[in-house]
C-alpha cells in the first residue's frame, strides 16, 4: 500500500499532489478526532479516579491536586479483580483443553476420512453451529442443578467448549483440508499408522490454526457473561466479569471518583492483553470471528 | 479419500480387514469426545427446550403438558412485543449506522495510509475486546446522571440542558444510550474487517481509476462499494443475528428498564426463565430466538453460495 503510494506520488509529482494532499489532510483529521473519542472514556477515568468527591464535584476536569490511591483500594475491595481473574483463569484454560483437542481431532477426522457415517455426523455437529447459547439456558441450568455442576467452574467452561466446538471442528476441516494430500500419504507409505500420521505430521502441521484458537477461545472465555451469570451464584466462583457486573449493581455512580479508579482496575488486565497481543487478537478476530 | 480406500483395497483381503479396523477406531475415537460434549450440554438441553416450551413449571411443581399455551401467551405478553421491537430496531440503526460508519473509516484508513492513520487501526478496534461487562461500566461511567462523562462536560462548558439529563434513566433516550456505547464498542470488528476486505482488491482498479481521474468518492462509490458488496451484506446479517441475541449490554447498564424500554429477547427470556421460574414461557422465548436467528444463519449461508467465501 504504502510503496504504491510513494510511487505514485513520484510519477504525478505535479497539481494532482497537492489536491491529494488537501483531503488526505482532511480525511486524516477526521480520522484523528474518531479515534480520540474512541480512546477517550477510557483516558477520562484516571482523570477522575484520584480525586476526592469533593474536589471531583468543583473541578472534574482539572488535574488531580494529589495522586490519592485510596479510591483505588476502596474499589479493589468492592471488586476484588484478583479473585475473579484465578476463576476467569481457569475457565479460560478449561475451555482451551476441552475445545481446541476434541475440534483438531473431529476436524481432522471429517476432512480425511470422508464417509458416509463421518458426513452425517458432520452435519450433526455442524447444527451446534446454529444454536444460540439463549435457547439452551433454561435446560442447561436445571441440568446443571440436578447433576450438582453449577456453582462449579468446570460446569461453566464443560458447556461453554460445547459451543466453541462445532465452529473449531469447522476451521479445523477446512484447513486439513487445505494441506497437500501427499504428506499423508508418504507418512502411512513409511508406515505410520493413523494415529502416528495424525500427532507426528498432521498435528504440528495445524500450527496456525491451533494458536488462533487458543486464542480466540481464552478471549471467549475471558469476556463470558451470560453463562457464568446463569451457572454461577456463589461469590467465590465468580469470575472477573461478574465481579464487575455486581460492582455495578450495588455500587452506583454517585461516587464516581471510586467507580472511575474501580473502571480502571477492571479494565486493566484486558488493555495489558490487548497492547501485547494486539496484532494477533486482529488477525484472529479476522480469521475466527467472522463466521460467528 | 479413495486414494487412502484404494491403497487399502490393493492389501491382502485379511490385512485389509485389520487395516479396516484400525481405522474405523481411529475415526470413533477422534469424533467421540466432540461428540459427547455435544449430546450432553447440546443436544440434549436443545431437546429440553423443545419440551419444556409445551410444559407449564415453575422447576418446584409439577411439569403438566400445556400444548402452544406458552407460545399463544407470548402473543399478548407486552414485555415479549418491546423486546421483539427492540432487537428489530436495533437490528436496523445498527446497519444504518454502525456499518456506514465503519465503511467511511476502514474505507479512509486503507485509502489514506500515511503515519497518523496506520496506528489508529488498533484504537479503533481497542473497544471491541473489552468484555461486555466492562463496557457496561463505561457505558454507566459515559451516560450516568450527575455525575457522568457526558454532564461533568455539560457542567464545565455550562450548558445546563447537558448537565441535567439522566440518559440511563430515560425512556425515550436509555435505548440510544445503549445503542451509542454498542456503537463504539462494536464498529472497530466492522472496521477491521472491511479493511481486509479492501486491502484484497487489485491494485491496477485504483490505479486505473486515478488515471481516469476519478475522485476519492467516485473510487469509493464505483469501485469499492460494489467489490465489498457481498462482506456488507455478511455484516448486515451478523449485526441481525448479533441483536436477537443482545443480553448483556442492557441487561448490566438498565436491567431492560426503565420500565420495558431496553427490554431484549435475551433480557425477557432472563426474566421470565431466571427471576420469576417461568419456564416454559422462557423455553418458549428461546425456541423463537433460535427459529429467528436460524433464518438469518440459512440467509447468511445463501449469500454466501454466491462466491467461494461460504464456510
Amino acid at each position: 500500500m504504502r510503496m504504491r503510494r510513494e510511487q505514485s506520488a513520484g510519477r504525478g509529482r505535479s497539481s494532482s499532489r497537492v489536491h491529494y494532499g488537501m483531503s488526505e489532510i482532511i480525511i486524516t483529521i477526521v480520522l484523528v478526532v474518531l479515534a480520540v473519542i474512541t480512546i477517550f472514556p477510557l483516558v477520562v477515568p484516571l482523570l477522575f479516579a484520584f480525586k476526592t468527591q469533593l474536589e471531583f464535584a468543583y473541578h472534574p476536569w482539572a488535574i488531580p491536586e494529589a495522586l490519592r490511591w485510596n479510591n483505588f483500594a476502596e474499589a479493589w475491595k468492592a471488586v476484588r479483580i484478583d479473585q475473579g481473574l484465578l476463576n476467569t483463569l481457569i475457565v479460560c484454560f478449561g475451555s482451551i483443553l476441552c475445545t481446541i483437542p476434541s475440534a483438531v481431532l473431529a476436524g481432522y477426522v471429517f476432512a480425511r476420512y470422508r464417509s458416509r457415517v463421518t458426513e452425517i455426523l458432520f452435519y450433526a455437529i455442524l447444527i451446534g453451529y446454529f444454536v444460540p447459547v439463549q435457547m439452551v439456558l433454561v435446560p442447561l441450568y436445571r441440568m446443571e442443578v440436578s447433576l450438582k455442576m453449577n456453582d462449579t467452574l468446570y460446569g461453566l467452561f464443560l458447556p461453554m467448549a460445547a459451543f466453541g466446538i462445532p465452529f473449531w471442528t469447522l476451521i479445523y476441516r477446512s484447513f486439513f483440508k487445505s494441506l497437500p494430500r501427499e504428506l499423508a500419504e508418504a507418512a502411512s507409505i513409511d508406515g505410520a499408522g493413523h494415529t502416528k500420521t495424525f500427532f507426528r505430521v498432521m498435528l504440528p502441521l495445524a500450527q496456525p490454526a491451533t494458536v488462533l484458537a487458543v486464542l480466540q477461545v481464552f478471549m471467549g472465555a475471558w469476556n463470558d457473561y451470560l453463562l457464568s451469570l446463569i451457572l454461577l451464584s456463589d461469590q467465590n466462583k465468580f469470575t472477573m466479569q461478574l465481579r464487575v457486573a455486581s460492582f455495578l449493581n450495588s455500587y452506583g455512580t454517585d461516587r464516581m471518583p471510586r467507580y472511575a479508579a474501580a473502571v480502571i482496575i477492571s479494565a486493566l488486565p484486558t488493555l495489558i492483553l490487548y497492547l501485547v497481543g494486539h496484532r494477533w487478537i486482529i488477525k484472529g478476530m479476522l480469521s475466527g470471528a467472522i463466521k460467528e | 479419500m479413495e486414494i487412502v480406500e484404494g491403497e487399502t483395497s490393493c492389501a491382502g483381503k485379511k490385512k485389509h480387514k485389520k487395516k479396516d479396523r484400525n481405522r474405523s477406531v481411529f475415526i470413533f475415537f477422534c469424533i467421540l469426545p466432540a461428540i459427547l460434549f455435544l449430546v450432553i450440554f447440546l443436544y440434549y438441553p436443545i431437546e429440553e427446550t423443545f419440551r419444556l416450551s409445551l410444559t407449564k413449571t415453575t422447576g418446584l411443581s409439577k411439569e403438566v403438558f400445556v400444548g402452544t399455551d406458552n407460545y399463544q401467551r407470548l402473543f399478548h405478553d407486552e414485555e415479549f412485543f418491546a423486546g421483539l421491537k427492540h432487537v428489530f430496531s436495533w437490528a436496523f440503526w445498527s446497519i444504518v449506522i454502525q456499518l456506514p460508519l465503519s465503511f467511511f473509516i476502514a474505507f479512509s484508513l486503507t485509502y489514506y495510509s500515511n503515519r497518523f492513520t496506520r496506528p489508529l487501526q488498533a484504537v479503533f478496534f481497542l473497544p471491541n475486546v473489552l468484555p461486555s461487562a466492562i463496557t457496561a461500566m463505561l457505558g454507566k461511567f459515559v451516560f450516568a446522571p450527575n455525575y457522568g462523562l457526558i454532564v461533568s462536560l455539560g457542567k464545565v462548558l455550562g450548558w445546563k440542558w447537558l448537565a441535567s439529563i439522566d440518559f440511563l434513566g430515560n425512556p425515550n433516550l436509555a435505548f440510544w444510550a445503549i445503542f451509542a456505547i454498542a456503537t463504539w464498542a462494536y464498529s472497530g470488528f466492522y472496521v477491521i474487517y472491511l479493511m481486509s476486505r479492501i486491502e484484497q482488491i487489485p491494485r491496477e482498479l485504483r490505479e486505473a481509476a486515478e488515471l481516469d481521474g476519478a475522485s476519492m468518492w467516485s473510487y469509493a462509490r464505483r469501485i469499492v462499494l460494489p467489490e465489498l458488496n457481498y462482506p456488507l451484506r455478511i455484516l448486515a446479517v451478523l449485526c441481525t443475528v448479533g441483536s436477537l441475541k443482545l443480553f448483556d449490554l442492557p441487561n448490566m447498564m438498565t436491567t431492560g428498564g426503565p420500565g420495558n424500554a431496553t427490554v431484549t429477547l435475551g433480557i425477557t427470556l432472563y426474566r421470565h426463565g431466571f427471576i420469576n421460574w417461568n419456564y416454559g414461557k422462557a423455553a418458549a422465548i428461546g425456541v423463537v430466538i433460535f427459529v429467528l436467528s436460524l433464518v438469518f444463519t440459512i440467509l447468511q449461508f445463501s449469500l454466501g453460495r454466491k462466491k467461494d467465501e461460504a464456510i
